[in-house]
C-alpha cells in the first residue's frame, strides 16, 4: 500500500466526535439522532461490520424535557434475579438518582440488541451539567443540531433589556396589579 | 380416506423432492483421499512435469508460425526460432554434438535480445515523456525501469504463450529466460516487420501494464517538501501550509488535515495521523498537481502511433534533488 493510500484510508476511517446539547430536549426522540451517529449510520462507507461509528458527547441530560407526565407515568423496570426482586421505578425517581441514565437507557434502547451494542455504548459520554472534561472537549469538531428550538426565558434576559424593550401600552398610574 | 392413503407415498416423494438444496456435495473420502496421493507423490520425489515440446506429437515448426499468427505478426521464421533459442539450450545441444561427433551450428538469442532490450527502453522512453508531458525525466526512469523489469516482461511473455515454445536445457523456464525470450522476441519483429510494428507491439503488450496503475507509486520521493519548495522557488511563489482540519486529536485515531496555500490560495491537501505527516502527503499531492498525475488525471493514451517525438520543453527539472 502507498503512502496515499493509506491515509486516505486513515481519513475516511478516521472517528469524528460529536457533541450534542440535552436540554429541553425528548431523549426518546434524541435518542435516534444519537444512534445514527454513534453507528455511523450517517457515513456513506456505513455497513454493519465496518467500525465507522463516531464518537457522540451529550451535555446538560439533567435538563431533558419527558412529555405530558411521562416523568409521573413511565416506569423503568429492573429484576435482581431473585424471587420478589422486580421494581419499578418511576422516571423522575430514576432522574433523581442518576440524571445521565434516562438518556443512556434510550439511546441504549434504540438500537437493535446485538454483539455491538455494547461496544457502540462505550463512544456515548454523558454529562449532567455543561462541564465536560478538557480533554474531551478538545476531541470535539463539530456539534449535532437539536431536535427543538430553545427559547430564552424571560426571567433569564437582563433586566435593563426587559426595561428598555419598547412597549405597545402601559399600565394607568392607578391600576392595581396583582 | 382410502384415496388418500394411496396416494400418500406419491405426496410424500414430491415433498422430498422439492426439499433437496442446491449446495454442492463434496464427499468426506475426497480431501483425505487428495492429502495420501499428494503424500504418495511427495515420497516418490514431488511432482513430475512432463514438457509439451517433449510430445510425439509437438512440431516446433508450426507453432512457431502460429505464435506469429496469433499475434497478428510476420516474423522471419529463422529470427523467430533463432529468438526462441536460449543460450543454455545451445551450450547442452553442443555437449550433445560433441559426443556424438558431428557439429551443426546453432544461434542463441542473445544479439536479439539485446537489439530489443535496447529498441523497448528507448521507445517507452519517447512514449512516457509524450503522455507524460509533466512529469519529471527521474520519475519516468523508475516508471520504465519498472515496465522493463524482470517480473513484469516474463509475465507478459508468460502469457503470449511463449512458455512451451522457449528452447531451454530446463522446465518450467524462470522468469530471466521468460524476459529475454520476450526482449528477443521485439528484436526479432524490429528485424522482420520494421520499426513502426514492433513499437505498435511494445506499446500494446508492455506500455499498457500501466492500465489502472498509479505512475507516482514507481516513483519514491525521498523528500517531497523540499522538492516542492525548490520547484516553486522557481516560480517565485511562497508556500504556507494551514492545519484545516482534525479529529480525535487526543485519541490514537487522531487525523489532521493540512492544505497548502500560495498566495491565499489552495493548492492542495493531505491527511495523516500527525500534522507532520499531513503537511508531507499535502506537498505530496501538490506535486502530482504539479507533473499532471493526480487522481483524477486523464488515463493515459495507449493508442498512439508510431515513435512519438516528445518536446519536453514545459518538463520540471529536478537535478537539486
Amino acid at each position: 500500500m502507498s503512502a496515499a493510500k493509506r491515509v486516505q484510508q486513515w481519513a475516511t476511517f478516521a472517528r469524528t466526535w460529536h457533541i450534542f446539547d440535552c436540554k429541553w430536549q425528548d431523549p426518546y426522540d434524541s435518542a435516534n439522532v444519537i444512534k445514527k451517529y454513534l453507528m455511523g449510520l450517517h457515513k456513506p462507507i456505513y455497513h454493519p461490520m465496518n467500525d465507522s461509528g463516531d464518537v457522540v458527547v451529550c451535555i446538560n441530560s439533567k435538563e431533558i424535557a419527558l412529555r405530558g407526565d411521562e416523568w409521573r407515568k413511565r416506569a423503568y423496570f429492573h429484576h435482581t434475579g431473585y424471587p420478589g426482586g422486580a421494581s419499578w421505578t418511576l422516571a423522575w425517581e430514576l432522574h433523581n438518582k442518576d440524571p445521565t441514565l434516562i438518556i443512556k437507557k434510550a439511546v441504549y434502547r434504540s438500537m437493535k440488541g446485538n454483539l455491538q451494542r455494547r461496544h457502540t455504548m462505550q463512544r456515548l459520554f454523558i454529562y449532567p451539567g455543561e462541564e465536560v472534561p478538557h480533554d474531551v472537549m478538545q476531541n470535539v469538531t463539530n456539534q449535532i443540531r437539536q431536535l427543538r428550538f430553545v427559547p430564552t426565558r424571560l426571567d433569564h434576559i437582563p433586566e435593563e433589556v426587559t426595561k428598555t424593550y419598547p412597549k405597545v401600552m402601559d399600565f394607568p398610574e392607578d391600576y392595581v396589579l396583582k | 380416506m382410502a384415496l388418500v392413503r394411496r396416494f400418500v407415498p406419491f405426496l410424500a416423494k414430491a415433498v422430498r423432492i422439492q426439499q433437496t438444496t442446491q449446495a454442492q456435495k463434496i464427499h468426506r473420502w475426497v480431501a483425505p483421499t487428495l492429502m495420501e496421493l499428494k503424500r504418495r507423490e511427495d515420497k516418490l520425489g514431488g511432482k513430475k512435469y512432463y514438457p509439451r515440446n517433449t510430445f510425439l506429437d509437438w512440431n516446433l515448426e508450426a507453432e512457431l508460425y502460429a505464435f506469429g499468427q496469433r499475434l497478428n505478426e510476420e516474423f522471419d521464421s529463422d529470427l523467430l526460432l533463432q529468438a526462441f533459442t536460449d543460450r543454455s539450450y545451445v551450450i547442452k545441444e553442443e555437449m550433445k554434438q560433441k559426443e556424438m561427433d558431428f557439429d551443426i551450428k546453432m544461434k542463441d538469442n542473445k544479439e536479439l535480445a539485446d537489439i530489443g532490450e535496447n529498441f523497448i527502453r528507448a521507445y517507452i522512453q519517447n512514449y512516457l515523456e509524450t503522455v507524460l508531458p509533466k512529469f519529471p525525466l527521474e520519475g519516468l526512469k523508475c516508471i520504465r525501469n519498472h515496465l522493463t523489469s524482470e517480473s513484469v516482461l516474463a509475465n507478459i511473455s508468460l502469457h503470449l504463450g511463449t512458455k512451451d515454445i522457449i528452447l531451454a536445457a530446463e522446465y518450467p523456464v524462470d522468469n530471466f529466460i521468460l524476459a529475454n525470450t520476450f526482449k528477443a522476441i521485439v528484436g526479432a519483429l524490429l528485424d522482420s516487420s520494421g520499426e513502426e510494428r514492433a513499437a505498435h507491439f511494445v506499446r500494446d503488450f508492455v506500455i499498457t501494464q500501466l492500465q489502472g496503475q498509479d505512475v507516482n507509486e514507481y516513483w519514491p520521493i525521498e523528500d517531497p517538501w523540499t522538492m516542492l519548495t525548490d520547484i516553486l522557488k522557481k516560480d517565485g511563489a511562497t508556500i504556507e501550509p494551514r492545519l484545516i482540519g482534525e479529529a480525535g486529536k487526543n485519541t490514537l485515531l487522531a487525523c489532521y488535515r493540512v492544505g497548502l496555500y500560495v498566495d491565499k490560495k489552495i493548492l492542495s491537501t493531505g491527511f495523516g495521523e500527525s500534522v507532520a505527516v499531513a503537511k508531507e502527503m499535502a506537498a505530496r499531492e501538490a506535486l502530482k498537481k504539479i507533473f499532471g498525475t493526480e487522481d483524477h488525471m486523464k488515463p493515459i493514451n495507449f493508442q498512439l502511433d508510431g515513435i512519438p517525438k516528445p518536446n519536453s520543453q514545459s518538463r520540471y527539472q529536478i537535478s537539486a534533488s
